[in-house]
């Protein structure tokens, strides 16, 4: 009977012990460095934010299951070293944990904040649920907040605290939110979401200094823009938590590196979810996400190899962001596009955009449009050239593009 | 209330196969799917954010919620893929005199 060690009591990690124990009879200890029963953080930025559901709703699963199912945690507990040719994880108490198969599931930690000021009470990153009870707490009364970084972080927080009747400037340092990820057009669009509902956006500017006695009282920005304000919310970025595999052996390189199987350099180490470096079949290349959807797919995928199953995990990358009443939704992976191809208008608050490159979609992204964006995931994996002409036609049922599933023109319409 | 079939507003050509129709019955709504011929009723809301299935893809006899991707089976209501945290609730459904009827 093997003993599998998930270093990580993510949402990664803890679907890859699930799937353990649903396909084996092995024993299964999962290690995380956070007290609490394991949980998922997507409503951490919406609904938990707001208020509006307990954290027991956001539990992966209810914490009697694991005991239950014969899983082992170790919560509140850190791992600080690995030893790969002895086979063991160490704790930051000493104690050793032998795995026969190990799989890293740490995820990420947030950048912080570096200018003059960042140490200031009321300003905040969001990561775990402790950081969603300090911000909750600091904005049960209303008031004025700033939201450094306008990724997909920045855009919930932005719009969780909206909708709690809090004063909102947003400011971010590219040309409208989430500019790096879907590019000026499509973030146009994101930004005129926030407008529409309030907040106050501010682009191609960045935070300089934190002013306030002990508190933070005011954001000073590059531009000299001066802004009051009683919480501070930032969110800018994540990097890979990897620095308990130095001197592992296991490589390195923005995340843990991993071939299509999510085996790292050295046999029986796996990875999975935020931290995952891994090798994407479909798109010839290193591919690291930091989305549930990836995180849920991975640890299941990671959990089966670890049994010896040798499946390529080419997932089609997939996730959505909530932000008001509007719900975003991307799938694919791209970095770079020749052409913007639209169904619907970019002003209309329905649409779908797919990034195309070289005659195919490599990504898409959908305002209040899912169907067609589950849809479109067909034609990305089939990285066929697609029809311009027919993909931008709004009356074009998308999975008669599709020449490897052709389903033809009369499939029905859901409803 | 005793359970019952109620006869609902759908006719089965309203229904036709592949769709998924949604129907208010004593205050609750429900979504029906036809697939290949035979009808299935469920909860039209998604446990986990109250969308609703009837505006979800239907792919044989399994329903995808657009907003977040969970997947329930028509016929028993049960999850087959997360976020959805429980199953959403099935009735038996039954053509009478031309018109779908629901138990509830």
């Amino acid at each position: 009977m093997a003993a599998h060690v998930i270093v990580g009591a993510s949402m990664a990690g803890v679907t890859a012990a699930i799937t353990l124990r649903e396909e084996s009879t092995d024993t299964i200890t999962v290690i995380g460095a956070e007290p609490e029963p394991p949980y998922e953080r997507p409503p951490l930025s919406k609904a938990y934010l707001r208020g509006e559901v307990t954290f027991d709703s956001a539990l992966v699963r209810p914490f009697a299951f694991y005991a239950e199912h014969a899983i082992e945690t170790m919560l509140g507990t850190r791992a600080v070293r690995i030893d790969t040719t002895e086979q063991f994880v160490e704790l930051a108490d000493s104690r050793r944990v032998p795995f026969d198969r190990l799989l890293i599931a740490t995820g990420g930690r947030n950048r912080h904040l570096s200018m003059p000021g960042a140490e200031l009470e009321g300003i905040y990153g969001l990561r775990t649920v402790g950081d969603a009870d300090r911000i909750r707490e600091a904005t049960t009364a209303g008031g004025r907040a700033v939201v450094v970084g306008m990724g997909f972080i920045g855009s919930e927080v932005a719009a969780s605290l909206r909708k709690k009747g809090l004063d909102v400037v947003a400011i971010d340092p590219g040309k409208t939110p989430l500019f790096r990820v879907l590019g000026e057009a499509v973030g146009r669009t994101i930004a005129d979401l926030h407008r529409a509902h309030g907040v106050r956006t501010i682009f191609e500017d960045t935070v300089a200094s934190f002013e306030g006695e002990g508190h933070v009282a005011r954001v000073v920005t590059r531009n000299g823009l001066r802004l009051d304000c009683d919480v501070v919310v930032a969110g800018i970025g994540v990097e890979p938590a990897v620095e308990f595999l130095d001197g592992s052996g296991v490589g390195i390189d923005n995340g843990v590196v991993l071939d299509q199987y999510l085996e790292t350099n050295v046999s029986g180490v796996f990875a999975a979810g935020d931290v995952a470096n891994h090798y994407h079949p479909l798109f010839h290349r290193h591919i690291r996400l930091e989305h549930w959807h990836n995180a849920v797919r991975q640890g299941a995928a990671a959990a089966r190899n670890m049994l010896g199953q040798q499946t390529a995990y080419d997932e089609i990358p997939w996730f959505w962001s909530d932000q008001y009443d509007a719900n975003l939704q991307y799938a694919g992976f791209h970095t770079s596009w020749d052409e913007l191809v639209v169904r619907g208008r970019l002003d209309s608050g329905s649409y779908l955009a797919c990034y195309v490159k070289d005659g195919r979609i490599d990504a898409a992204v959908a305002l209040n449009r899912a169907r067609d964006l589950r849809r479109v995931i067909a034609l990305i994996r089939s990285r066929a050239t697609v029809d311009i002409a027919r993909l931008s036609d709004d009356h074009v049922d998308l999975r008669t593009l599709d020449a490897g599933t052709h389903r033809g023109a009369l499939a029905q319409e859901g409803s | 209330m005793t359970v019952e079939f109620i006869t609902t507003a759908l006719t089965p050509e309203g229904v036709p196969p592949g769709a998924i129709a949604v129907v208010d019955v004593r205050g609750t709504r429900i979504a029906v799917a036809n697939v290949a011929g035979t009808y299935y009723a469920f909860d039209d809301t998604c446990t986990h954010a109250q969308c609703s299935l009837a505006d979800g893809d239907l792919t044989g006899t399994t329903v995808t919620c657009m907003c977040h991707g969970a997947e329930f089976d028509v016929r028993t209501g049960e999850v087959l893929a997360p976020p959805a945290p429980s199953p959403v609730r099935a009735y038996r459904v039954r053509v009478e005199a031309g018109a779908l009827q629901i138990e509830v």
